[in-house]
């Protein structure tokens, strides 16, 4: 019909896919030849066409800046595990409203020395082969990636903060792993004004893993707070944070923050 | 199953009772006070919801081309601590469109870019999209029960080389991770 055939080609677009799933990322303390297994589980919305999905391990790691996740094949990374990881079944359709289960087995190998080793359970949507699109577009495709981290024998856990810097509305933390394993990291930062013993604000600094490679460091980014809670003016920055490990790491700064200011409408 | 011991009197009518009250003996009642623990174990989960694909309508192969705003929603959320997050972001499968015809000028994966959206709950960034990178598109908040955007914006670049009508397509992978040590 004329009506239709003027109609924007985005209008005609199909429904999206929404699903459920499990994101819990596995962590385990092994011993050589100990096998693990753990469950993976996704669940199509009701109102959903049936989907095939495709489950696969990869290598994972991430830019120093954590913009950006890279995956690679199996053993792209010499702390791997995506080759000790076996999935049942790699490939299988979601039905509406029910729950679809991947099962991973985990074998650690008789020899490995001591250390972290992870790797990533990703699973794919499967491109629908009949989908036709018309015109200049996208044709989107879900995935959904959790870490799975294997701990083998003495675990060293060590990190430093490398540098503080702190913009108008953001603070950044470097830091770099000197132990023998990735650690999840997390924590606060403390703004004190001059003279003050509470501090201004409090930020809490969102967790983040800190890997062995390919690079050993990492950047947390916090976002500070309105400037109605946090003005401008020279403070003294405190960054407290915890890796798990028995004691906290920290350091001290003095900064002069200059928060944006407000856009004043035109007159 | 635990037992209490209690001492009560045995007796039928008030007045045989209230004559009798040295015949008391003890008997094992079910101890009422036992407990069960109940325990739930849930797992990091989340629900996610993208969309199926945006289309550019070109008409000036020398401009930039707006798609319609894209929403995307996570929700349900729930992490094993207040200080992870859920990350969204693109990935391309291919570094360059399929062109309607073998071997037709057609666009790169890297000629597609998006807006630094206004999210509820999550920090929106903008960027382009790559075939060896997810580059990210939003971070939830932390803590956040649910994250999402109405106001995601997709331009193509122009490309006035240019010279078949009909179908580019590209496959792009919305990544939703949660991996952490």
């Amino acid at each position: 019909m004329l009506l239709l055939a003027a109609a924007p080609a985005y209008a005609q677009a199909p429904k999206g896919l929404s699903f459920q799933a499990t994101l819990e990322s596995i962590k385990i303390d092994a011993r050589p030849q100990q096998v693990i297994t753990r469950q993976f589980r996704l669940t199509l919305d009701a109102d959903q066409p049936e989907t095939r999905f495709k489950a696969r391990v990869e290598d994972w790691w991430r830019s120093e800046d954590g913009a950006r996740s890279f995956y690679g094949e199996p053993g792209t990374l010499r702390h791997s595990c995506a080759p000790w990881v076996s999935l049942n079944p790699v490939e299988s359709a979601a039905k509406p409203g029910e729950e679809m289960i991947v099962r991973l087995t985990v074998s650690v190998p008789s020899e490995m020395a001591s250390g972290g080793y992870w790797c990533a359970l990703t699973i794919d949507e499967v491109p629908d082969p009949l989908a036709q699109q018309s015109g200049v577009g996208v044709k989107f495709v879900a995935s959904v990636s959790t870490g799975i981290f294997v701990n083998v024998g003495t675990i060293d856990r060590a990190a430093r903060i490398l540098d503080l810097q702190v913009g108008s509305d953001s603070a950044l933390i470097k830091l770099r792993n000197e132990g023998n394993a990735p650690v999840g990291i997390d924590g606060r930062l403390e703004f004190y004004a001059s003279g003050a013993s509470a501090p201004t604000a409090t930020v809490v600094v969102p967790r983040g893993t800190l890997l062995t490679e390919p690079s050993l460091d990492g950047t947390l980014v916090a976002k500070l707070p309105p400037p109605s809670q946090l003005p401008s003016g020279r403070y003294r920055v405190r960054a407290i944070l915890d890796y798990g490990a028995a004691h906290y790491i920290g350091a001290e700064r003095e900064i002069e923050l200059v928060r944006a200011a407000a856009e004043i409408p035109n007159r | 199953m635990r037992h209490g011991r209690i001492a009560i009197a045995l007796g039928g009518m008030l007045t045989i009772g209230s004559a009798s009250a040295l015949a008391q003996t003890t008997v094992v009642l079910p101890d009422t006070s036992q407990t069960t623990t109940m325990s739930v174990n849930v797992s990091e989960q989340a629900r996610v919801a993208v969309p199926a694909g945006i289309s550019f309508n070109v008409t000036n192969i020398g401009a930039a081309t707006p798609a319609a705003a894209a929403t995307v929603t996570i929700d349900q959320v729930v992490l094993a601590t207040a200080t992870k997050q859920l990350r969204i972001s693109l990935q391309a499968t291919t570094a360059s469109f399929t062109a309607p015809v073998t071997g037709a000028t057609t666009w790169s994966a890297s000629d597609v870019s998006w807006n630094a959206a206004t999210w509820t709950a999550a920090t929106g960034v903008g960027g382009t999209l790559s075939n060896a990178a997810f580059n990210t598109v939003a971070t939830c908040s932390p803590g956040a029960a649910a994250c999402s955007t109405t106001g995601l914006v997709f331009s193509l670049a122009p490309k006035a080389a240019v010279q078949r009508s009909g179908a580019h397509t590209l496959v792009v992978t919305w990544k939703v991770e949660s991996i952490g040590s």
